[in-house]
């Protein structure tokens, strides 16, 4: 089996055939034709795909979801069943490794047509909000798509080492040959460069869990993070990371399906392959359908207002069709595939595994879709209209899976060579052990070759990494200002309009106008301004008149209002109404009170104590007025005056503070902690490889 | 003496007062309203207004960038507790009578298109099936869930707490809109509409629609610091929306009614919108449906 992986792994390397090209040119042209509507949409904006305020997220970032989810499958595939020491899993691993590279990739290139200016992505590296869920969605998506990259590579080495040699140089062809003998320059399967390998790829296969958990958590939190129905469900981190896990290894699957065919595979990957994959891929689909219902039962029942609409909409409205299609073609058929024996074959679990992948992708885009069209104020819903470019960009995402591993394995060994072969002479020693110790202890049979084969992975760590909780004030953008200083010239009775003081030299020209302008609207303005001064002159005899009095203390103002009735007495009933003069929305007056006036024409209100009436809010010289209507149908007679108030006290109260709303300040710098030192690991491990690899000591190649 | 002012959009008549007063620490977003007020006034007083406007547009564009802060003063914490102003909105539901004035002014102010309703008049149902009109601009919450959820902090709150969007660094993520329980936010999916007026700086106060981004009510605040009222508190022929500021405790409307803010909500019942999530909303409505409206003619 050996010499056949290397073999195998060169196939990709020869001309390819006509079909390939074939494969190649359609797939190009699909993707060129999504490339095309995109620059479409760039250029017309977001609306030609089918987007509008009721439908403001859709189509594309089901497809971040979907993309990003199903390159799970290759970490389940290669790093679960590495750590649980599945042995069969040794052909799998490249081309699981692969796709999951490359999805990733594809996953987040989505997000570009999914924001409105992608040319400012770079925002959200130097301003970033360390609250918002979306910015922790692009450092889990960059740290993942790394850490995928790292465990894509690392096993690299030592294949490319063995295909470097001379035996396959025809094969190879020059440029890889070359690229080969670059990568794996000073690799010659010494024990300590075994151990350093198998030591580093041991720890990224323990980091890539919880970092792919992470990631589809934060996707998941990037909606439950509002307070739309549906979006708002604790459920939904864990269920993204059971629904990534459920299609990823439904793409691995096709991919196997798809290699093996495509260059023969038959004799490394055979149908325990897929049967096994299939077992994986039912527990997930078993889990996820458990996971929905838990996800729609208590919304569905308490029937809050929201929550019951949007359940009505997916479960028996306009989405039930697409809903109950999701639920029997990608839920219940696939498990039904594996768990009955006639269908428990390669056929039978390419055919779940297609039936999967797009109603997740189904699936995703109704969690996308029913709550984003819900009106959270009228109830109502809005509607997505799939467009030809929304439809031709998801199409090319999807053909750029193939497409690009096609090119990928053009470059790359198709196998895990030195796995296959590490693993096979594991099994060798293992079967000789047995067979010595059958010779030595007469007993019955030599052990199971493969007893751990039937290791499945159970349950994938939790991971610690949470999102970090919004917090109010995190990064709340806090402009500095300048103090409130009050005007210098409170407005006298007078009248005389407060000009503005600017003391900036590029105002000067500005104020300048302001003054010049002030002065000829005061030209005008004398006249009109003297009836009312008039008002509250010296009254001749005959006149009724008002006087008012302000005193202050400590932010207590009392206003005590006289008034006299055109014959200089006291009138008989008099309601007099005091103002304070605001210029807060310009010149007015506000009506503070009105109070009786007693026998002695006095009438008076104090401000401040009452907490039912108006309490001085501004401290500084504050122009209160009194005015009353002598006879009935008369303009009434005003008196204004100034007072100093020495405390004011702002009507406004600042909410209380949430419990929690400390949180967010500290979290962050926790996730950057755990961010940075997963970075730093996983360039470390590299560092490790490579120095092992060309510094080690020379020992013979074991090729 | 005044009395009240019912036209206030002709700026030369009333001179604005001077609610901030500049100091020389560079520019910080108050003293861009201040400019922004004595911009106001200088257009009107042709001259001198080009200058001016020539040195705002740099300093404005400075200042919109949430990452460049000044120096805070030293003897003010920088916060909305010691703000000189906190805007708000009262919206007396017994008297609207659902014309969409409002709604058409904010859209001609701020030349939107025909869809973007930045403040949209509802017709509800009540609880014993009548109908009631309710105009809803944005909400301008105190706990915005749109501020946390912006991956580049291009929502801002300012000191007078108002939620703003810096559209030059929106990158069009949309999560704002999937967070507003109020669905007040309205995305470009189009080229806008092309301007009808005077190009003006892209400002936070007075944003310029840009295809790709978010964009909301913002109150006016261009309009605010020079004591004048938002376009839509304006145009209401029914003086059903009041402007307020919490901290003087006075609000106003577009027919000339003056208001003690406080005894205004608490005589009326005034409530918020939605205050179960806690988003503590600076807009109050009043309920009712036309009754005193029939009553007072």
């Amino acid at each position: 089996m050996s010499a056949g992986s290397r073999e195998a792994s060169l196939r990709p390397f020869g001309k390819p055939s006509l079909a390939w090209w074939a494969v190649v040119a359609t797939l190009a042209a699909v993707v060129a034709v999504g490339i095309y509507a995109w620059i479409l949409q760039l250029r017309e904006g977001m609306g030609v795909a089918g987007y509008n305020d009721h439908a403001f997220w859709a189509i594309y970032i089901a497809d971040v979801v979907t993309f990003i989810g199903v390159s799970y499958g290759g970490a389940v595939v290669s790093a679960i069943l590495r750590l649980t020491g599945a042995t069969w899993r040794a052909p799998l691993t490249r081309l699981a490794e692969g796709t999951a590279v490359v999805t990733v990739l594809i996953g987040s290139s989505l997000i570009i047509p999914h924001i409105g200016r992608p040319e400012r992505l770079w925002e959200l590296v130097v301003h970033p909000n360390l609250t918002a869920p979306v910015f922790w969605d692009f450092v889990a998506v960059m740290t993942y798509t790394f850490a995928s990259v790292v465990f894509f590579a690392l096993p690299l080495i030592p294949d490319m080492a063995v295909l470097s040699g001379d035996e396959h140089a025809t094969k190879l062809g020059r440029n890889r040959r070359t690229l080969y003998k670059f990568v794996s320059r000073g690799w010659v399967g010494a024990p300590q460069q075994r151990r350093v390998l198998a030591g580093a790829l041991g720890l990224v296969s323990i980091m890539i869990i919880p970092l792919a958990v992470s990631v589809h958590s934060v996707l998941a939190w990037a909606f439950a993070t509002t307070s739309r129905p549906w979006w708002h469900e604790s459920i939904w981190a864990p269920q993204f990371v059971v629904a990534a896990l459920y299609s990823g290894v439904a793409l691995v699957i096709l991919v196997v399906a798809g290699f093996r065919r495509g260059y023969h595979l038959e004799g490394f990957i055979t149908e325990r392959h897929f049967i096994r994959l299939g077992f994986i891929m039912a527990t997930f689909g078993a889990t996820y359908i458990y996971l929905t219902f838990a996800d729609i039962l208590p919304g569905a029942y308490v029937a809050e207002n929201g929550v019951s609409a949007v359940f009505g909409e997916l479960l028996v409205g306009r989405l039930a069709p697409y809903f109950w299609m999701f639920a029997i073609v990608g839920g219940i058929l696939p498990l039904l595939l594996v768990a009955l024996p006639w269908t428990r074959n390669i056929k039978g679990m390419v055919l779940a595994a297609t039936l999967v992948v797009p109603m997740m992708w189904l699936k995703r885009m109704l969690m996308v879709i029913a709550p984003a069209n819900y009106d959270v104020v009228t109830g109502a819903f809005g509607n997505y209209n799939f467009t030809w470019v929304a439809i031709s960009v998801t199409l090319a995402a999807a053909a750029a899976i193939p497409l690009l591993l096609m090119l990928l394995f053009r470059v790359v060994p198709l196998l895990s060579i030195d796995e296959i072969e590490e693993i096979d002479e594991m099994e060798e020693i293992a079967a000789m052990e047995a067979a010595a110790a059958y010779a030595r202890h007469q007993s019955t049979s030599a052990a199971p070759k493969d007893a751990a084969d039937d290791a499945m992975p159970a349950s994938v760590g939790a991971h610690a990494m949470t999102a970090a909780a919004p917090a109010p004030n995190g990064t709340a953008p806090a402009p500095t200002g300048t103090p409130p200083a009050p005007t210098g010239t409170a407005p006298a009775p007078t009248g005389t309009a407060p000009a503005p003081t600017g003391s900036h030299s590029p105002r000067v020209a500005g104020a300048a106008g302001v003054l010049l302008l002030v002065a000829i609207l005061g030209m005008f303005g004398a006249g009109s301004a003297a009836p009312a001064d008039a008002a509250t002159a010296p009254a001749a005899p005959g006149t009724p008149t008002i006087k008012l009095v302000a005193t202050e203390s400590a932010g207590t103002v009392q206003l005590v209002a006289t008034v006299k009735g055109p014959d200089g007495q006291p009138p008989a009933k008099a309601d007099v109404k005091f103002f304070l003069s605001s210029t807060v929305f310009g010149p007015r007056d506000v009506p503070l009170a009105s109070a009786p006036a007693d026998p002695t024409g006095v009438a008076r209100v104090i401000l401040g104590v009452d907490p039912k009436l108006y309490r001085p809010t501004t401290a500084g010289l504050q122009e209160f007025t009194a005015s009353f209507v002598p006879t009935p149908g008369a303009d009434p007679v005003k008196f204004s005056t100034n007072v100093n108030v020495s405390v004011g006290r702002s009507a406004f109260h600042q909410a209380a503070k949430k419990p929690l709303s400390g949180l967010g300040s500290a979290l962050p710098m926790v996730l950057f902690l755990i961010v940075g030192t997963v970075w730093t690991l996983l360039i470390i491990q590299l560092g490790r490889v490579i120095r092992v690899s060309r510094f080690a000591p020379k020992v013979t190649r074991n090729a | 003496m005044t009395t009240p002012t019912t036209n206030l959009q002709d700026g030369p008549a009333n001179p604005p007062p001077v609610i901030d007063q500049d100091s020389d620490d560079g520019p910080t977003r108050r003293s861009v309203l201040a400019r922004l007020a004595a911009l106001g006034v200088t257009t009107a007083g042709i001259g001198a207004g080009a200058v001016t406007l020539v040195n705002f547009r740099e300093e404005a564009h400075a200042a919109a960038k949430p990452g460049s802060t000044t120096t805070p003063q030293p003897n003010k914490p920088v916060g909305s507790k010691e703000a000189e102003h906190a805007w708000c909105m009262v919206i007396d539901l017994r008297t609207c009578d659902g014309c969409k004035i409002c709604t058409t002014s904010c859209q001609k102010r701020h030349g939107l298109r025909e869809e973007q309703t930045w403040i949209k008049v509802y017709s509800m149902e009540d609880g014993k099936g009548g109908n009631f009109n309710m105009p809803r601009p944005c909400m301008m919450c105190e706990d915005a869930p749109c501020l946390k959820v912006c991956p580049v902090g291009s929502t801002l709150r300012t000191d007078e707490g108002l939620v703003l969007v810096d559209t030059d660094t929106c990158v069009g993520s949309r999560a704002c809109m999937a967070a507003c329980p109020y669905e007040a936010r309205y995305f470009n999916w189009k080229d806008p509409l092309p301007a009808k007026r005077m190009p003006m700086p892209n400002t936070p106060q007075m944003p310029v629609a840009q295809k790709g981004t978010v964009g909301k009510c913002v109150l006016c605040a261009d309009r605010l610091p020079q004591g004048e009222l938002p376009a839509c508190v304006e145009g209401c022929p029914m003086g059903v929306l009041y402007v307020g500021d919490l901290v003087t405790d006075v609000a106003v409307n577009g027919q000339g009614t003056t208001v003690v803010l406080s005894q205004f909500l608490r005589e009326n019942d005034a409530i918020r919108f939605k205050e179960e999530l806690g988003t503590n909303p600076r807009v109050w409505y009043i309920m009712g449906h036309g009754q005193s409206l029939e009553a007072s003619q």
